[in-house]
């Protein structure tokens, strides 16, 4: 633990000064210096996914994350997705299958299957699940959060649409 | 559609007090938190509940503001009551805000658990929405100098029949007046009956209840915009962290306060008896300080930090628990008896036993327990994701020995807990803290803090016996169940404090089982135990999920002893026309094809595929699942590929919501069948991370989960969908295996390695 510097910071495609303890991780400096509660505590271990950044494109654990490991690299948080203040692609697919329970997680699902788009435009669920492997979600909505990023990666085979709208009983798949 | 982020008015700002909170949480923009919680002089007692305004707003833009005291858990039931409002308002639902829980704002009725929120809160909703509307058509009426009969309430309008251009807004009759117009109510909490005379709609004519409203909450939730308590921030806030004890009763025996003193924004160490806290300006800091006292993911002995505690070792050896469990004092329930069982097994012709055992299982919040206070000698402020915030506002003021009405817990919704976690001790934390500093203080566990501390799922022990004549009937059933408390109250900070009686109560196991067969002699038995090793609360479907393990996987055996096809094997046996009805269902939507269980030995170590199937009773609503499951006997694994769920609750007011539910149930049992188990040693619980308690992940996620809705019809009223498709779960699992395999599970969790010893024990017979 160290006096507070300044550190500059480029978040989201802004760059931002901000005052910290430069042994502290990065998820501080996110949450309670700039207010970004995108990425959550989760477990502080690298265990659990629910902090995930991208730095320069890659997700990473924030919560483990230096923050001067930070320093000179482009971050990109979940509110950075956003493109003119609405949710992105992937968001909205999010959205469009109802993917959430309590939705703590949902950062670190968002961040990382964003990571995996970008460098694998067309993944199969099973490079999905793959990708999502280190990520946890208590709720259960794995199936929701698959099928969301399949909107994107696997277009063609869309077939259902969208769950919610008037459909009172029945099965489905 | 999304809920509208800026201001409105609330009710008490609107009759000219100062302090009301506005909008829930969830709905403000960052700027408008701040704004809204600037620190307040005086706390504010709940609304009465014989008020239209204490249950809605009707604000002059035509937007209104729905104020319930349920929260929402992460199930949606945010949105569900907001139609059930929206549809009796006849209001648009897209205009329609909730307050939920803040105790300021809202009516008690009633914790957020059991699966209770639709069956109960629902038509207190909906009957307090109904006599809403026709208030507004009374006002429409005075302002159309006509009949209230000549008046159509639709979308938030009202008009003269007839006369289409005779329309006025329902804010325009409200004229930013708050609704003082007596409904009545009586009695409390669930049992409290809202508006006993109000004229409630036909359900034929429903266009809002039974259908997929997409849920008010997860846009902002995808996009980062939601805040949840543990992005609270009030001006002047404090982070503080907990530095629990050793082990679970060690005694703190000093402190050596230099090193976090010399801490960048140390503010304070907070020591009362064995409880510890400490307070800095930065949240970096407090998690470093806390790390200087001990507060790590694996102590490695009790005076290895700067707190020292004494070297407790009480707890039972985890290998002993079946015993300890069994031999614990408690009282003997009967709850269900008929016939006579003793003698219809000493006479028959062949008789089955089996044990089943379930471990200790948690929680396991994605995100750790968090509150934040704002504690003063003359009032305390809490904001907090508890499930029972009008409970906890009288549980915190025994802790802080004040008044209720010097309190009010601010409802922000927090991750997932799956019944009573950490967040109801974290407020008590978060009190103490704060107290002791005299500013606003956040507290969030660690994530050994929650693992660590959380109140666990208690472990039970049970013991079947049937008997069976010659015809293949049971002709008797013995069901006896060992339950250590499912619900421990008392508070942890209350405990370390040194005043462990002062709230709460440590309370006894229940046997939760639905009996349902019809054998001519049965008697269930639960043993009504107290607290078992470790501090217990309910979780998700709590010691139910547990009886139909033991319950169905036993049925399954009895029908495998007399080769018959399992589903028919229960049809045989069971009265119940929705019971019948759901497993009937799950079968059709399967494609299920009759014959026994196969009961295959493992072939030349190949994987082996198998169907299981089991149904509950849980509060009235039925579940039958069926699954599919591959066994790899090389490594013990059980990949479940295919899961079917019929599930009867009644009118379901959004079925994609109840069928979120079912999903999220089905993936988390799955979970605590496959892999959960809390770990501990003498002095403290030893699974203190996801390391310690894995818990499921996507690569052994199903390939789909089918979900069929049974009689969701107005003629059956809505019961829970929040629970019960947790309960048959590892029941089916059991029975698959034993469908794949010939070998029979009776311990949970089914991990590979207890799944080779029982592969190995069949190739051994």
């Amino acid at each position: 633990m160290q006096m507070t510097k300044p550190i500059m910071l480029t978040i989201n495609g802004q760059t931002h000064p901000i005052e910290a303890d430069p042994t502290s991780k990065l998820l501080y400096a996110l949450r309670d210096n700039l207010g970004l509660h995108g990425p959550k505590f989760g477990c502080g271990l690298s265990e659990c996914g629910a902090c995930t950044v991208l730095i320069d494109g890659e997700a990473v654990h924030a919560c483990v994350t230096p923050l001067t490991a930070a320093i000179g690299h482009q971050v990109t948080t979940l509110e950075g997705l956003s493109v003119g203040g609405k949710p992105n692609a992937l968001q909205q697919a999010f959205i469009d299958e109802q993917a959430a329970q309590c939705g703590y997680c949902l950062n670190g699902m968002i961040m990382t299957a964003q990571a995996l788009i970008t460098r694998n435009p067309h993944a199969t669920r099973d490079e999905i699940k793959a990708a999502l492997q280190g990520n946890l979600c208590r709720c259960g909505t794995h199936l929701r959060i698959l099928r969301a990023i399949e909107r994107i990666t696997q277009p063609q085979n869309q077939t259902n649409p969208s769950p919610t709208g008037s459909a009172p009983t029945g099965a489905t798949p | 559609m999304s809920a509208r982020p800026r201001l409105r008015l609330s009710r008490r700002d609107m009759v000219g007090f100062a302090t009301g909170m506005v909008v829930s949480f969830p709905l403000l923009a960052r700027s408008d938190m701040t704004k809204s919680a600037s620190r307040v002089a005086t706390a504010a007692p709940p609304p009465n509940a014989a008020k239209l305004y204490a249950w809605l707003a009707v604000h002059p833009d035509n937007t209104a503001t729905l104020f319930t005291g349920k929260v929402d858990v992460g199930t949606g039931a945010q949105t569900a009551l907001a139609q059930i409002a929206a549809e009796e308002l006849d209001f648009p639902i897209d205009r329609l805000s909730v307050v939920m829980g803040t105790t300021s704002e809202t009516v008690d009725q009633g914790p957020t658990y059991g699966s209770l929120t639709i069956r109960y809160a629902g038509p207190q909703i909906r009957a307090a929405a109904a006599a809403g509307r026709a208030a507004l058509i009374k006002r429409a009426a005075a302002h159309f100098a006509t009949s209230a009969d000549m008046i159509e309430a639709r979308d938030g309008f009202c008009t003269v029949k007839g006369a289409p251009h005779r329309r006025i807004a329902y804010g325009a009759l409200v004229a930013g007046q708050r609704l003082d117009v007596t409904i009545g109510a009586t009695g409390r909490g669930f049992a409290m009956q809202v508006a006993p005379h109000a004229t409630l709609k036909n359900p034929k004519h429903y266009r809002v209840v039974g259908q997929s409203i997409p849920r008010k909450d997860i846009p902002a939730k995808v996009t980062g915009a939601f805040t949840y308590v543990q992005d609270v921030k009030l001006p002047g806030m404090l982070h503080g962290r907990v530095v629990r004890p050793y082990g679970v009763h060690s005694k703190l025996i000093s402190v050596d306060d230099s090193a976090v003193k010399q801490i960048p924004g140390f503010v304070q160490l907070v020591r009362r008896e064995n409880f510890l806290g400490v307070v800095c300006e930065t949240e970096w800091g407090a998690i470093t300080a806390a790390k200087i006292l001990g507060s790590v993911l694996h102590p490695k002995h009790p005076q290895a930090y700067a707190a020292k505690w004494s070297n407790w070792q009480g707890l039972p050896a985890m290998q002993a628990l079946e015993t300890i469990v069994r031999e614990a004092p408690g009282q003997e329930a009967v709850v269900f008896e008929r016939g006579a069982v003793d003698q219809a097994i000493a006479s028959a012709q062949r008789v089955l036993k089996a044990s089943f055992q379930s471990p200790f299982q948690m929680h396991g919040s994605i995100g750790p327990s968090c509150a934040i206070a704002d504690v003063t000698r003359e009032r305390a402020i809490f904001w907090s994701g508890t499930q029972m915030p009008h409970q906890d506002r009288h549980d915190i003021a025994k802790l802080l020995r004040m008044n209720p009405d010097q309190l009010e817990i601010r409802w922000v919704e927090a991750a997932g807990a799956y019944g009573r976690n950490g967040l109801d001790h974290a407020v008590a934390d978060a009190a103490i803290l704060s107290q002791a500093v005299g500013k606003p203080v956040r507290v969030q566990w660690m994530r050994w803090d929650e693992h660590g501390w959380e109140p666990k799922g208690p472990p039970i022990v049970q013991d079947l016996e049937a008997a069976i004549d010659a015809a293949g009937k049971v002709t008797a059933w013995k069901h006896h169940m060992w339950v250590p408390t499912l619900g421990d109250t008392t508070l942890i900070a209350c405990a370390l404090i040194g005043h462990p009686n002062r709230v709460g109560a440590i309370g006894h196991g229940a046997p939760a089982v639905t009996y349902a067969y019809d054998f001519p002699n049965a008697r269930i038995t639960g043993h009504d135990e107290g607290k078992v090793a470790l501090r217990t609360a309910w979780l998700r479907s709590p010691a139910q999920f547990e009886t139909t393990f033991a319950m169905e996987a036993f049925i399954d055996e009895l029908a495998a002893a007399t080769q018959t096809d399992p589903l028919q094997f229960r049809l045989d046996h069971l009265k119940d026309p929705r019971a019948i009805a759901v497993l009937r269902a799950a079968a059709a939507q399967y494609g299920w094809q009759p014959r026994p269980a196969h009961a295959k030995k493992p072939q030349d170590g190949k994987p082996a595929a198998g169907r299981g199937i089991a149904w509950v009773n849980r509060d009235d609503t039925r579940v039958a699942t069926i699954a599919d499951v591959v066994v790899d006997p090389a490594t013990g694994r059980i990949q479940v590929t295919r899961v079917v769920v019929a599930q009867d609750c009644g009118l379901v007011i959004n079925p994609d919501g109840v069928r979120n539910q079912v999903e999220g149930n089905v993936i988390q049992s799955l979970s605590r069948t496959l892999h959960e188990e809390v770990t501990f040693d003498h002095a403290n619980v030893t699974s203190r991370d996801w390391v310690g308690y894995p818990i499921l992940r996507f690569d052994q996620v199903p390939e789909s989960i089918e979900v069929v809705l049974v009689n969701n019809d107005p003629n059956y009223p809505s019961h829970g969908a929040g629970e019960p498709a947790t309960c048959p779960t590892a029941a089916v699992l059991a029975s698959a295996v034993f469908d794949a395999t010939g070998a029979r599970l009776r311990q949970l969790p089914f991990r590979p390695a207890r799944v080779k010893a029982a592969l190995a024990s069949v190739a051994n017979r």
